[in-house]
């Protein structure tokens, strides 16, 4: 049986982390300040896989985004997706290159299907995740790219058919509205959704302590909850909410962080 | 200063930097390599790769790499580990894409998940799944209860249940091989560099296993 899952969700901008409200970021601090204040090793002992997204605004600096990639990745020894303004197989290749196991793609899906085909092509659908940002609009869900401002047509329902008939691995559901507000996952977004779906789905946005979580993967449609909250989380607080969730039955993997931070160095100096 | 040095093959076919940075974490000094004469004097080897069967051989063999794994692993006695579709050149042949003859290390066949036994699971088998292992030694020593590795694959080998081998077994669908240790021949169809503690556990195990090479 397959595991669920406990995503972190890393957002950068342009050389620092931030923390997103509805889309408007806000600014938290530098790879140096996130390994100093979060101790950023013992957050992936607590989860299951890391997504870091670029989410800076107008020009991308891609090369510094994958040193920053390169960088986290050197003590990360779980799955690791990166996306945010991906258009192209070159762009894809420059982050599979940098750490990545997967790529996300978003706006992409919608402006360049024939790249994204390309990219499932080159490695494989499971190493795509389609990203899809929704926004409750009445009594439906509309889709929405570049960062939330351009409406696509159709329903939610429309856009992940779409998505995966480029062949992606994996839906990243996320809602705007609940993003940042810490009051827990959309749960209705779900009944919108095509039943039975062939890949796994990813649900975020809202989650802002760990019965939110629970919520979230107790349910059969959802294999893995991400959050992009740092501050929810800070030192021990993702440690704690997978202990909780572990002890309510949930079926995650058990991780050994002391077994890990024991076995560092332990071939130093040996011949 | 210094530490362990074990060489992994580079024959342009998946996640080298993942592989290099859990080594290096254990303290190794880890460097790949394509060079057919370092690959055949290497104190510790391992074989990783994602991607086709046949491309993987027909790379290898063009790279002259294959004489030299065999070399090295078969009259030095160089512990080889191989990783993911690495696990599965061990084998004398994969059925992917037209088929291919592997690196004759393991007796079998590496041959997709067949789909009518699997009961509406998806393939390729992907995330994190258990995995039980036959004899906590060697390569699976100390190995816990319910332990859990990251895997992503469509094809695979059929437990070989020889007195010689030691197995970790997964079941998707059916029971396939997920591990495997003979002597001085190890693979893993997982990703111990993508699986915390569980993946490191054995990857520690594999260096203790090459010092006494």
């Amino acid at each position: 049986m397959l595991k669920k899952r406990i995503i972190f969700t890393l957002l950068y901008d342009g050389g620092s982390f931030i923390l997103s409200r509805n889309f408007r970021l806000q600014r938290v601090g530098s790879l140096d300040w996130l390994k100093r204040n979060y101790v950023f090793s013992r957050i992936t002992l607590a989860i299951d896989e890391l997504i870091v997204l670029d989410v800076s605004k107008g020009e991308r600096n891609r090369g510094a985004f994958a040193e920053c990639l390169a960088a986290l990745t050197e003590e990360c020894f779980i799955p690791i997706a990166a996306g945010g303004g991906v258009r192209s197989a070159e762009d894809a290749g420059r982050l599979f290159a940098s750490g990545a196991d997967k790529i996300v793609v978003n706006t992409a899906l919608f402006t360049l299907p024939e790249e994204v085909r390309k990219i499932v092509s080159l490695y494989g659908g499971q190493a795509v995740i389609a990203s899809l940002d929704a926004k409750r609009s009445g009594e439906v869900y509309e889709i929405r790219t570049e960062n939330g401002e351009r409406l696509v047509d159709g329903s939610l329902a429309e856009s992940v058919r779409m998505a995966l008939s480029l062949g992606v691995g994996e839906i990243y559901l996320y809602s705007i509205d609940r993003d940042g507000t810490g009051q827990g996952l959309d749960m209705e977004m779900l009944d919108f959704l095509p039943p039975d779906m062939p890949v796994p789905l990813i649900l975020t946005g809202g989650v802002g302590k760990s019965p939110h979580f629970l919520e979230g993967l107790r349910d059969s449609r959802v294999d893995a909850v991400a959050t992009a909250n740092l501050f929810n989380f800070v030192c021990d607080g993702l440690c704690r909410a997978r202990e909780e969730l572990l002890a309510e039955g949930v079926d995650l993997p058990c991780w050994d962080g002391e077994t890990t931070e024991s076995l560092r160095n332990l071939f130093k100096g040996a011949n | 200063m210094g530490g362990r040095r074990v060489f992994v093959v580079d024959y342009g076919m998946g996640n080298m930097r993942s592989v290099l940075n859990a080594f290096r974490y254990l303290g190794c000094e880890a460097e790949a390599t394509d060079d057919p004469l370092v690959v055949a004097s290497a104190p510790c080897l391992v074989l990783p790769g994602v991607g086709s069967f046949r491309k993987a051989m027909e790379t290898i063999r063009s790279k002259h790499l294959d004489r030299a794994i065999l070399e090295s692993v078969l009259e030095r006695g160089t512990c080889l580990l191989g990783i993911c579709l690495g696990m599965q050149l061990l084998f004398d042949f994969g059925t992917e894409d037209g088929g291919a003859e592997g690196l004759g290390l393991l007796g079998g066949v590496v041959e997709r998940f067949p789909a009518e036994k699997m009961n509406g699971l998806k393939i390729p088998h992907v995330g994190f799944d258990s995995v039980d292992f036959s004899r906590r030694e060697g390569l699976f020593e100390e190995m816990p209860e319910d332990a859990v590795f990251y895997f992503v694959h469509s094809y695979r080998a059929s437990p070989i249940e020889s007195g010689d081998c030691s197995e970790g077994i997964c079941v998707y669908g059916e029971p396939f091989l997920a591990a495997v240790q003979r002597e001085n021949i190890c693979g893993a169809q997982f990703h111990p560099e993508k699986s915390q503690s569980n993946g490191l556990l054995l990857l520690r195990n594999f260096l203790r296993m090459s010092e006494r090479c």
